[in-house]
């Protein structure tokens, strides 16, 4: 009786399984490579972002003003601080403020640009370098710019206001507290709605044309194609979108600090504008407050990460009923 | 080969040419950061003469003018602090940071230094010296402040000058305003900046009415007697030019004729002769007023122009070249004379002609001028008390409140750092407002 075949590489073995090491492990997987390629960036996140994240926390209980033999541990006297510190939340609130209406107004200015700019018209690639020029401008420079329009006595904007008739007397568009915010808005929506507008126009040129024409055959006319075809195909861009105009937002202050630095008054003082000066000792602070600063800026990265933690879970909802 | 042979002999050449070029390498560089900029014309007109005249030393002057001793720390932190630095600095800070080197070895040696400096004479506690160390000595002087006005804005309202109390200056602005509405452009009585607006006008007539933030005799912050300034300033501010921006914009403002009444120290002398030249009508520099009339205090004086070295410096006796020659009677007798600073000792005020110093004659010394005692550094948190001050005048916060803020917090962060050994109490019991510097000081560790 011949004896059968049997494939020697799928027989039965009496042998035990090779032992796979976790070295080997690595290797077959890749793993080295890929420690190897994330290295890099590995050292520049510790030695960037995780090492001063820790050395900045470790003085939260201190009272420490950057001179080496003045830090002096207070317990906790800066959270006692900060729990009483009607400036520190009246700057809180400030952001919250400014945040929402910057983004109210910079979120559907970006998109209808988008949309304009996106009609093949004649000049849409001039004006889309137009728009995102501001972007490409240090935000200090922006706040110069700002502060020669928003002038009560010379102001440029004023003097166009004046002059056509719809103002007699000079705005104090930095000076009172009542408009004083109108500005601050104004002049980041400038800077910063032409890179929201790139994005949008990024994933409408990748939306499919069929799905227009479809649409043109069955009658739809401009409005429902924006709101049926464009908006739900753009969903995905727009959630980025969104994500990175809150958590700018939040963390927006450089311009604020040249254009107004946080007057009159305390009207424009945006919760980073305020850790800043108490950090680095500039504006009205008599010196530095490291350890008072530190303390805070852990609270604003809270609530930054708060806001976007209740962003991401309103998107996902929205996803599901979408 | 005759190619050859030039092409080496080329060669040769660029090769001897090059090495002439090390001479000028071989200099030490002495990095001076400045924070002046109404003197940077002449300041560089000095340096490149040093230059010129030195093949050793070198001199690099940069000016920062923002954020000076920031930038400073921050520098000397990353090991790229400069040499030199110009005295705009927290004393006690930068000592405590031990950033700044003692001069008084370098001093005492030096007899030509001291014969036009005064170094000895001219020690103030707390603000160039620290007990027996002299970290910089001043080269001259910056008057207290003093308010510049338009003349024609003013005789076209019926005045003539500047009165002598805070309630007749107010009605003065307030009539200036009024009258100003009908003009084209609209012109105002009084301006302020957004740049320490309380220093410049109302904080100095608080001092010649004999009101200070710090209480000398009692070793304590008051701010108690502000009060009734800042009850003035929100009458000022009602008829204020309607913009308060930074300080070169509104002193551009003052020159276009914006507004007749402007308060600034010696500065001014060079700034409305050069940097914002007035052309259009004559002004005039006058005290500031008190709050009845009444002179009850010193106003406040600021020896400047002085020059730090810094610990981290590698060639301190070049740095030391450099301050003495920054500091030495031909440079001080011009820049005197060219009216940038007043001077501070009798040496440099003997040889000086006068009639070249311009309109910084009008700011010469007051009798009522001094020196005050440095006010102790303290670790405060939150805003300082011009900022706080001036709050209350736009109506931000209330009087009562903002002053009551500043008594707690100044009085508790220094008691803190008081107790913590960090600094100690100064105490001049025979304390005198008109004599600020004459009393007897004692330092308190409790």
């Amino acid at each position: 009786m011949a004896k059968e075949y049997v494939n020697p590489q799928l027989a039965p073995t009496n042998r035990p399984p090779r032992p796979v090491n976790k070295k080997m492990r690595l290797k077959e997987s890749g793993g080295v490579a890929s420690w190897l390629m994330l290295s890099p960036s590995l050292v520049f996140l510790c030695v960037c972002s995780i090492y001063p994240f820790i050395w900045i926390f470790r003085y939260i209980l201190y009272n420490y003003d950057g001179i080496p033999n003045h830090t002096r541990f207070t317990g906790m006297r800066n959270i006692t601080t900060m729990l009483s510190d009607a400036k520190f939340w009246g700057s809180v609130g400030v952001t919250f403020e400014y945040a929402l209406l910057k983004l109210i107004f910079i979120i559907p200015l970006a998109l209808i640009m988008a949309v304009l700019l996106n009609q093949k018209l004649k000049g849409s690639s001039f004006f889309r370098g137009v728009f995102f020029m501001p972007t490409v401008i240090s935000s200090s420079i922006s706040g110069m710019i700002f502060t020669f329009i928003f002038a009560t006595g010379n102001g440029i904007l004023n003097g166009i206001l004046k002059s056509i008739g719809l103002i007699s007397q000079p705005v104090g568009w930095l000076t009172d507290t009542s408009v004083v915010m109108a500005a601050v808005i104004i002049m980041s929506v400038w800077a910063g709605f032409g890179n929201y507008m790139l994005y949008f126009v990024t994933g409408m040129t990748s939306i499919s044309e069929d799905v227009y024409e479809s649409s043109r055959i069955d009658g739809a006319n401009g409005v429902q194609t924006f709101f049926r075809i464009t908006l739900p195909m753009l969903a995905p861009v727009l959630k980025v979108v969104l994500m990175l105009a809150i958590t700018g937002a939040f963390k927006d202050y450089e311009a604020i600090m040249v254009l107004t630095n946080g007057g009159p008054g305390t009207r424009t003082n945006v919760m980073f504008l305020y850790i800043y000066n108490l950090i680095f000792g500039t504006g009205s602070n008599a010196t530095r407050q490291i350890g008072y600063g530190a303390l805070l800026s852990l609270v604003a990265a809270v609530i930054v990460g708060a806001v976007t933690i209740v962003y991401n879970l309103v998107a996902k909802k929205l996803d599901d009923v979408v | 080969m005759r190619k050859l042979s030039m092409l080496v002999a080329l060669v040769m050449l660029a090769v001897l040419a090059l090495s002439a070029v090390p001479a000028l390498a071989d200099k030490t560089v002495i990095t001076y950061w400045s924070n002046d900029r109404h003197d940077e014309a002449y300041m560089n007109e000095v340096i490149n003469k040093f230059n010129a005249e030195h093949d050793d030393i070198e001199i690099n002057m940069v000016i920062m003018t923002d954020d000076f001793e920031n930038s400073i720390l921050l520098a000397y932190d990353g090991g790229t602090a400069p040499d030199i630095i110009g005295q705009s600095v927290t004393l006690k800070n930068m000592v405590d940071y031990e950033a700044v080197v003692d001069l008084a070895p370098y001093i005492e040696k030096d007899e030509e230094y001291q014969k036009v400096n005064d170094p000895f004479n001219h020690k103030y506690e707390g603000l160039n010296a620290i007990g027996d160390a002299i970290y910089w000595v001043p080269s001259g002087m910056r008057s207290g402040v003093r308010i510049e006005y338009n003349k024609a804005l003013l005789e076209a309202s019926g005045f003539s000058g500047i009165p002598s109390s805070l309630p007749e200056y107010i009605e003065m602005a307030k009539k200036i305003s009024e009258d100003g509405a009908a003009n084209t452009p609209q012109t105002y009585g009084i301006g302020f900046t957004s740049s320490s607006p309380f220093e410049r006008q109302l904080e100095m007539m608080a001092q010649v009415s004999g009101v200070f933030y710090y209480d000398y005799a009692n070793g304590k912050f008051d701010f108690t007697g502000y009060k009734p300034f800042l009850e003035a300033g929100r009458e000022l501010v009602a008829v204020a030019y309607p913009d308060q921006q930074g300080v070169d914009n509104m002193r551009a403002q003052f020159a276009a004729g914006s507004f007749a009444l402007w308060g600034n120290a010696s500065q001014e002398a060079g700034v409305f002769t050069s940097q914002f030249p007035v052309n259009d009508f004559e002004w005039g520099v006058s005290p500031v007023p008190s709050l009845d009339g009444e002179i009850k205090g010193a106003l406040q004086t600021n020896p400047n122009k002085g020059y730090l070295m810094m610990s981290s410096c590698k060639n301190r006796d070049a740095a030391w070249e450099v301050i003495r020659y920054l500091q030495s009677e031909d440079v001080l007798k011009g820049y005197m004379e060219g009216g940038y600073d007043l001077p501070i000792t009798s040496y440099i005020d003997s040889i000086i002609d006068k009639s070249k110093m311009g309109r910084m004659a009008d700011f010469s010394l007051l009798d009522y001028e001094s020196v005050y005692p440095a006010v102790p550094t303290i670790n405060l948190i939150g805003d300082d008390y011009r900022t706080v001050l001036w709050n209350a005048i736009m109506g931000y916060a209330e009087i009562d409140d903002a002053i009551a803020d500043l008594n707690t917090r100044y009085n508790q962060a220094y008691d803190e750092d008081v107790s913590l050994g960090f600094v100690q109490r100064l105490v001049i019991a025979d304390y005198d407002p008109l004599h600020p510097s004459a009393g007897t000081v004692t330092w308190e560790t409790k």
